[in-house]
């Protein structure tokens, strides 16, 4: 393949865009710069477009095997290829779980027949349940590297106390859901006002803030690595920052898209496309966590894509599931609400949701620039999505987002020699 | 009015209550007559959906739909299809098939009869969901309350017990706020959360406060999975209407109310029942009117077919 992506700006994660011709020959970037175009080469107008390398999404919820009705690790990679994004993490909670070397292997297998790179992380405790630990080493030695509970915090302290003892050796690193579950409401809602007019018994912010102190606690005296998954409030972004910043923990964090975007009294009339655990808390930690990302207390931005059928989100607030889809609509939705209002630029989405979760995982780095491998996107800043069934990939469509028209289109996805998308 | 379905009070505005409650009047006055019927909703079917055990509020629709000539089914869940785990979305495709005009539900899940009102062009009536709304008991109370305090601005009302679990506690107060009452909240601290009504966590402090009537919720104990206050003993001495309380009250000449059904000795003492200023029985009554008004003022959607 040779292709000339001409006059884009490409985007870093240290700078504001550049305007730069991208050559790419055979899945090599040849040369980034202002170029001549180059012999037999198809030239892409990427005038007013943004090049920049494909994003990575460090928490996804694929459903296989087990689920695949609601989605399937094919169905899933197609829906983050539409969005932009060139790498994902599954989450464990399948069933059955991702807790032993054998189901790793029939994931990551599934994983291989995909367009894009699949990862996934493995359970720290047998079948989620809190009871035992699962088999750590075994799972190093299929290629884990990540262990979680996502979807529950690990109840027992002393279990995941000594699983972060014992896993320090073979060098995981421990992801937490944090949330105590002694303070949880039976449903995923935050306890406030809308909780009450609602009639749901909520959850508190303090549920996350106790858990997520309790963890770091834990990582810290044990010398674990903890990532702090989806974070919903503005006192669980401050403890990372304390536990980072005045005492050294090794803690990093992670927020979704729609923890920054929505809030609860967004749920209206029980929508429950604003429904997920965490819940979605208040505009006035919406403001925080976004000055969180921008501080830098959020080491990588993830969806925590979660897909359900329109059957089960159609059920009462209450006995419908948790969670909502995000790989087809969160690159767009970024753009449209924090990148047009002038709130953060491309840089930070491309330190946030393509380099850091890469290194996270101890993956290269995509990068657009001479020598490197072709991992990259184009991205019209200019154009509007509408995010209909139809356009979005993913089996499921549980989004705030259906039918919702947003400012900016995935136009291309280029990975090795092999264009994956071209609108 | 318009509307397809009766959710909450939330969304109605002072104008429509208080042309529901105008519209009751005359069907309480027609209880009086030898002819307790009129032929609003002939031809007409009401299904009664009740996931949840109710006596009073089963038959007072039930009643309600008859004297306005409707045809009643009592869809029988205990012993339906709904015990074999059928699904919610699923009986109500079943049901649409029998064509009924009103469907009134009543479930233990908030929000599911909002979820049944999307489903269906039937018109939809919450007899109580979850601790969501009970719309019909609001407009019941508020009528009640019409009837001894014609000019209802102004008046102070205290709603007593657990109001968090409490569906009757948001509809009721919802709609004597809408309708210029001065509502107070007063229970145990870990019942009473914080809402723009005034907060009492002290039984004299809210009767300092000065209330025409004070409403009592029942303790609400199938639907408290944790201890919330120590004993129901602890519960009666603190924040229930003891017969010392009780002679208070009718010194002052304050109203009670009690949306039923009553625990004895717990939120109310047995005196309480004979005390002239004791509004339960009239609620009672009330409830069929109201209900009938809700009913007659629903306009089913059923030209088109179910979406």
């Amino acid at each position: 393949m040779n292709l000339f992506l001409q006059g884009g700006e490409v985007a870093t994660e240290n700078d504001a865009p550049q305007r730069a011709d991208v050559w790419i020959l055979d899945g090599v970037i040849k040369n980034v710069g202002v170029i001549d175009v180059p012999e037999g080469a198809r030239v892409i107008d990427c005038a007013g477009k943004i090049v920049m390398p494909g994003m990575f999404d460090a928490h996804v919820h694929f459903r296989e095997p087990g689920q695949e009705k609601k989605e399937t690790i094919l169905d899933g990679t197609e829906a983050a290829i539409n969005g932009g994004i060139t790498g994902v993490v599954m989450m464990p909670n399948t069933s059955p779980s991702v807790d032993s070397p054998t189901v790793v292997k029939r994931v990551l297998e599934q994983g291989e027949k995909c367009r894009i790179p699949v990862l996934t992380s493995a359970c720290i405790t047998v079948n989620r349940a809190g009871h035992e630990m699962a088999p750590i080493a075994g799972l190093k030695e299929a290629g884990i590297l990540m262990l979680t509970d996502d979807g529950d915090a690990v109840p027992n302290a002393a279990l995941l106390k000594r699983a972060m003892e014992y896993g320090k050796e073979f060098d995981m690193f421990f992801a937490s859901h944090c949330e105590d579950p002694q303070l949880c409401g039976p449903r995923a809602l935050n306890e406030g006002p809308v909780s009450y007019r609602l009639g749901i018994q909520g959850t508190p912010a303090l549920a996350e803030e106790i858990c997520m102190d309790r963890d770091i606690r834990l990582a810290h005296a044990t010398g674990a690595m903890l990532h702090i998954q989806h974070v919903s409030s503005a006192i669980g972004m401050e403890t990372i920052r304390w536990w980072r910043d005045e005492r050294g923990a090794k803690v990093s964090g992670e927020v979704s898209p729609h923890h920054l975007m929505f809030a609860d009294e967004d749920i209206g009339d029980y929508d429950t496309h604003y429904k997920m655990n965490p819940p979605l808390r208040t505009r006035e930690d919406n403001a925080a966590l976004l000055q969180g990302l921008k501080d830098g207390v959020f080491r990588i931005i993830a969806t925590d894509h979660a897909p359900h059928t329109d059957f089960e989100k159609s059920q009462a607030f209450v006995d419908a599931p948790n969670g909502i889809t995000g790989l087809d609509t969160a690159l767009v939705s970024l753009h449209d609400r924090f990148v047009v209002t002038g709130e953060f630029g491309w840089d930070l989405i491309v330190k946030r949701y393509s380099a850091e979760p890469r290194r996270m995982m101890r993956l290269e780095v995509a990068e657009v620039s001479e020598g490197k491998p072709v991992d990259l996107i184009v991205f019209d800043p200019d154009k509007e999505t509408t995010f209909t069934k139809e356009f979005m990939r993913s089996r499921s469509s549980n989004t705030p987002f259906l039918n919702r028209t947003l400012k900016g289109s995935v136009e291309m996805v280029v990975l090795g020699d092999e264009i994956l998308l071209e609108r | 009015m318009a509307r397809k379905d009766f959710l909450d009070i939330v969304s109605l505005d002072r104008a429509e209550i208080i042309h529901l409650l105008d519209q009751a009047e005359p069907f309480k006055d027609l209880f009086t007559r030898s002819v307790k019927k009129v032929p609003a909703l002939k031809g007409k079917t009401v299904l009664m959906l009740f996931y949840e055990p109710s006596t009073r509020t089963l038959s007072s629709f039930e009643v309600a739909a008859k004297r306005l000539s409707a045809d009643v089914t009592i869809f029988d869940v205990p012993h339906s299809s709904v015990t074999k785990g059928e699904s919610v979305r699923d009986t109500i495709d079943t049901l649409q098939a029998m064509r009924a005009d009103y469907i009134v539900v009543r479930h233990r899940l908030s929000g599911q009869p909002a979820a049944i009102a999307r489903q269906t062009n039937a018109s939809v009536i919450n007899a109580g969901d979850g601790a969501h709304a009970h719309p019909t008991q609001a407009l019941l109370d508020a009528f009640t309350l019409r009837e001894v305090y014609p000019e209802l601005p102004g008046r102070k009302v205290v709603i007593m017990g657990d109001i968090l679990h409490s569906r009757v506690a948001r509809s009721t107060s919802t709609i004597l706020d809408k309708l210029g009452v001065e509502v107070a909240f007063c229970g145990p601290g870990s019942l009473v959360p914080k809402t723009r009504f005034k907060r009492f966590t002290n039984y004299e402090e809210a009767m300092n406060w000065g209330p025409d009537a004070v409403y009592q919720l029942r303790v609400q104990k199938e639907r408290q999975d944790a201890p919330f206050y120590p004993s129901d003993r602890e519960y009666h001495a603190v924040y229930g209407i003891t017969e010392e309380r009780l002679k208070e009250i009718s010194d002052k000449g304050i109203y009670v109310m009690h949306p039923g059904p009553i625990n004895r000795g717990v939120e109310l003492c047995d005196a309480v029942l004979d005390y002239d200023r004791c509004l339960i029985p009239q609620q009672v009554e009330n409830g069929i009117a109201t209900r009938m008004a809700v009913l007659f003022g629903l306009k089913p959607d059923l030209k088109n077919e179910p979406s």
